[in-house]
């Protein structure tokens, strides 16, 4: 009896070690994701991420364009929500219309009841803005990814990091190589531009309830702005602010961007107004709103190189005679395997409302 | 004129006033003398048309002069515009003062002797200036009807013999009615013709003060034994009085 | 006796007080066309002062002419409107202040402490939500604005009469109420169109002053300014306690009510145009009495005076200072709560004096 007794146990012992050993072999035999973020934390994915929720702005149409397909976003920020119905994307990608977007508030204030129960196997979140919007995430046992905003390196380094995390790393490359490409062709035109053939270009972050404007430290849209041959007139100003009529008349800009994030603006309200109808800009009809396509593109987005092509066709067109149109349905099938049609071009480019903008005539269809 | 006639109050359950009835004719001066939480108050402001009567009526003219004991407010009007106040009844919601308004001021600190202040900030004065002025404003609203709230409680001897005088200088013209509460029955025989007890128990006693400031009256009313005694006034006339038995110190 | 001005020279005895009582009123009325002028000539825009004089006389003279210089719609179409709005709108706001410190007999009142501001204010973020603009919008901030106040007057009956602490404390409730369902509507609230927008307003600003905004909010303004002003001497009178207000022949209550009224007509008006601006109606009021007294006859219009000199002044600062606009509450805060400290020192220095 007691022999036997003592035979099971050993036999108990050594399965139990045998088990162990096993599970830490076939621990170490898979290969985990393991991504080091914008704060320098490292995320680790036992496999490719399949149930993602982004709470940055531009990166749901990210994950889409990066996955070709909208299955593995299972929550989005709602403006990232107001993009995809408003714009072509939803068009594209019928489904994404229903996505979640209670997951987070539009400051990017994450709602953790509605997070856990979509279930998400990765979260996508703004880094260096503090942790008061990432740690309800990460004490929920969340695996959280922290991206930071602002610069083109910036906008492609986290692309590549959520492309290796959906499992798609050989995607990012040919995207990262299309960015770079535009942008090198780009500057190397506009690097020969002296300083007075530079017009003065005007983004307004937002127009209708209160006007806002941006100085150019670190400030996507006066990075491109500078790209494509233009300047910031807005550059006085430290970080994005309230201006008012009165400014806009003293800086008297040349170029005038509206953005895309107010359904209700369009070029008409410059025109329309007393004052700004008077500046340089309206004056030579060279006032234009952001284009929204698969995404907004005032901000980085997978879609920016088109952006870049087309202000600098507009700012710069003695230089630049990109054609829009056949980039913009390359760029489409590429992206989202879409077949862009002339009808959805112009309805991304507002042809109806600013057509008649300076420098439009290139866009039309043949 | 102004009275009340079977006038009841009730605060809740308590029954303060029960059918109080008494008036007081143009021409006449009543003081209202009763223990502390008697009622006193009530029974002035239940005259004064603020207090609303449980049952009974209250016969008053429209506008009453009222002189409260403190001034309530902590604002720093000059004693002018204190008393200038008093004209506004007859001026309306919108009205503003007139030339005439700021004569019948001037002409009301004048009768009480304050117009030397005129321009002094009101919250600057002692308290028996201050006294004066809202005397004055209460002259000022033209009513024929002066109602007191202890206006001597608070103040000094020497204040209190000119207020004194006042009272009586204006109780001469006999055109006037004058009520006033009073803790000192010595004031009530000093100003007033009649007097009106509000006894402990419930009851009241009305008349004229040679009927009721007595001290078998006084007894009753404030618990304590009094005295009447005879003294000389300043003038050489002897003067009557009521003192409590304990007042000042037993004699060798 | 020599007829007399209203408020200024009753005292007939005293001849000298005369010069002495004017002076005031001509120091802040100066002020005011002072910084009315000045805030015309100048702007991120540069107008040249000769030229700015030029544009504002030849408008006076001609008013019907076409305006097509971008300088001229400078002056005429962004800084004149601006000007006169903030005007209105700090007049408003001190005689508001006034008449509330008088009725309540508490010198730290305003039209914040009644909840009207904040009630305004959520009739704006609420309209703006749903989608109204324009003059429904305007509408819908007066009803709310009002509706504060009826709320407020609802909370604090009282055995059919209503105590002024528990007006204060009802008011204190009301208006953090309101506060708080402003908030709400900024979660709910779509953020790109109509967000910003709501946050803007609580901040308060004339930016977005035009004509059409200045011939909106001019009639609530007006008149509730105006009416104030005959209820001046009134004031006086409640400023008493109810018994000696009523021995005076005056029905407090009621009478308080009317003014209340008229205050969130006022301030109703102003936020609709332009956000909740705070301290003008606490401080404006305080320094004034300290030059022209208590007497609300002259206290009134003398409030009315150097709160618009003042907001004007801040207007210009909050859009010339810097390229970007600096949001009033800030700047009326920075200037108005020293001065205010500075008052509350020097009132308690003079009542320990006493």
């Amino acid at each position: 009896m007691l022999a036997n007794r003592a035979v099971i146990k050993r036999a108990g012992a050594i399965a139990l070690a045998v088990s162990i050993i096993g599970a830490g072999a076939s621990f170490s035999l898979a290969d985990d994701i393991v991504i080091t973020d914008h704060e320098n934390r490292e995320v680790r994915l036992p496999a490719p991420a399949e149930r993602i929720v982004t709470i940055p702005m531009p990166m749901a149409s990210g994950v889409i364009a990066l996955d070709g397909s909208d299955s593995k976003l299972v929550g989005l920020n709602p403006l990232s929500l107001t993009a995809i119905r408003e714009g072509i994307l939803g068009k594209i990608f019928p489904e994404a219309n229903n996505i979640s977007d209670a997951v987070t508030s539009t400051d990017f204030m994450p709602n953790v009841e509605a997070l856990a129960a979509v279930n998400p196997d990765l979260v996508v979140q703004w880094g260096g803005r503090g942790p008061e919007i990432v740690d309800p995430i990460t004490n929920a046992g969340l695996n959280t990814l922290l991206i930071k905003y602002g610069t083109e390196d910036l906008t492609r380094q986290y692309m590549t990091m959520v492309a290796t995390a959906i499992g798609k790393p050989e995607r990012i490359t040919e995207l990262v190589e299309w960015r770079d490409k535009v942008e090198k062709d780009i500057a190397a035109k506009t690097a020969a531009i002296p300083e007075d053939e530079r017009p003065n270009v005007l983004y307004l972050g937002r127009s209708l309830s209160d006007i806002t404007a941006s100085g150019s430290k670190s400030n996507y849209n006066a990075w491109y702005i500078d790209l494509t041959g233009g300047k910031n007139a807005a550059a006085e100003l430290e970080g994005s602010v309230s201006i008012n009529r009165e400014q806009i008349a003293q800086w008297d800009p040349e170029v005038i961007l509206l953005n895309s994030f107010e359904p209700n603006l369009d070029v008409s309200w410059v025109y329309n107004d007393p004052i700004l109808s008077l500046t340089k800009a309206a004056q030579s009809k060279r006032v234009y709103k952001m284009p929204l396509g698969g995404y907004r593109w005032d901000p980085p987005n997978q879609e920016s190189p088109l952006t870049w092509m087309w202000l600098a066709d507009l700012l710069h067109p003695e230089v630049f005679d990109y054609d829009l149109r056949a980039e913009m349905k390359k760029a489409y099938k590429v992206l989202y395997n879409y077949e862009l049609s002339d009808a959805d071009i112009d309805g991304i480019i507002w042809t109806a409302q600013q057509g008649d903008a300076a420098g439009y005539d290139q866009f039309k269809a043949n | 004129m102004i009275g009340l006639t079977d006038a009841t109050v009730r605060f809740g359950n308590r029954t303060v006033l029960d059918r109080l009835t008494f008036e007081v004719p143009r021409g006449r001066s009543l003081a209202i003398l009763g223990p502390n939480g008697r009622g006193k108050t009530t029974a002035l402001r239940t005259m004064l048309g603020f207090q609303p009567l449980a049952s009974g009526t209250r016969t008053a003219p429209p506008v009453v002069g009222y002189v409260p004991q403190y001034a309530s407010s902590n604002q720093s009007y000059r004693v002018l515009e204190v008393v200038v106040m008093g004209r506004a009844a007859g001026l309306g919601l919108f009205g503003q003062p007139r030339p005439a308004d700021f004569e019948a001021a001037h002409a009301a600190l004048d009768q009480v002797g304050a117009t030397r202040f005129a321009q002094d900030r009101f919250d600057r004065l002692s308290g028996g200036e201050r006294q004066l002025v809202l005397l004055a404003r209460a002259l000022a609203t033209g009513s024929d009807v002066l109602v007191l709230d202890e206006p001597g409680s608070a103040l000094d001897l020497h204040n209190q013999e000119r207020l004194l005088g006042l009272l009586g200088m204006l109780r001469r013209p006999r055109d006037r009615a004058i009520i006033f509460t009073t803790h000192d029955p010595n004031h009530a025989l000093a100003a007033a013709d009649d007097a009106l007890l509000m006894m402990p128990e419930g009851g009241c006693v009305f008349g004229p003060i040679a009927e009721t400031v007595v001290p078998e009256h006084l007894e009753r009313l404030y618990g304590v034994p009094m005295r009447s005694i005879q003294v000389p006034g300043a003038n050489g006339r002897p003067h009557d009085a009521i003192l409590p038995a304990f007042a000042g110190y037993p004699a060798a | 006796m020599a007829a007399t001005a209203d408020g200024v020279a009753d005292d007939v005895r005293h001849r000298g007080s005369r010069a002495g009582a004017l002076a005031p009123f001509a120091v802040f009325t100066a002020l005011l066309a002072l910084s009315v002028l000045v805030s015309l000539c100048v702007g991120r825009f540069s107008v040249p002062v000769p030229r700015a004089i030029e544009i504002l006389f030849s408008f006076i003279t001609n008013p019907g002419r076409a305006i097509e210089a971008m300088d001229e719609r400078i002056v005429l179409l962004v800084r004149t409107p601006r000007v006169v709005l903030a005007a209105f709108s700090g007049a408003a706001l001190a005689t508001a202040g006034v008449a509330l410190q008088g009725v309540f007999r508490n010198p730290l009142v305003s039209p914040e402490v009644l909840g009207i501001s904040q009630g305004a204010a959520f009739g704006g973020a609420l309209a703006i939500t749903l989608g109204i603009w324009g003059i429904p919008l305007l509408a819908v901030v007066f009803v709310s604005g009002l509706s504060a106040l009826i709320f407020v007057g609802l909370l604090a009956r009282i055995d059919g009469r209503t105590e002024i602490i528990t007006v204060i404390l009802s008011g204190m409730v009301v208006g953090s109420l309101f506060s708080a369902f402003v908030s709400l509507l900024q979660f709910i609230a779509d953020p790109n169109s109509s967000l910003p927008a709501i946050v803007y307003w609580l901040m308060g600003s004339f930016a977005t002053a035009t004509w059409e905004r200045v011939l909106i909010s001019a009639p609530g303004l007006l008149i509730g300014m105006g009416l104030l002003w005959t209820l001046r001497f009134r004031l006086n009178v409640l400023s008493l306690d109810d018994a000696e207000a009523r021995s005076l022949g005056a029905r407090p209550e009621l009478e308080r009510w009317m003014i209340f009224g008229l205050v969130a007509l006022v301030v109703g008006s102003q936020v609709a145009v332009s956000g909740i601006v705070g301290w003008i109606g606490l401080v404006i009021p305080h320094a004034s009495r300290l030059m022209v007294g208590h007497d609300h006859r002259r206290l009134l219009p003398a409030s009315a005076v150097l709160g618009a000199a003042f907001m004007v002044t801040i207007d210009t600062l909050a859009r010339t200072v810097t390229a970007a606009e600096i949001p009033l509450g800030v700047l009326t805060a920075i200037v108005g709560a020293p001065v205010f400290a500075l008052l509350l020192r020097r009132h308690y220095r003079d009542r320990s004096a006493r």
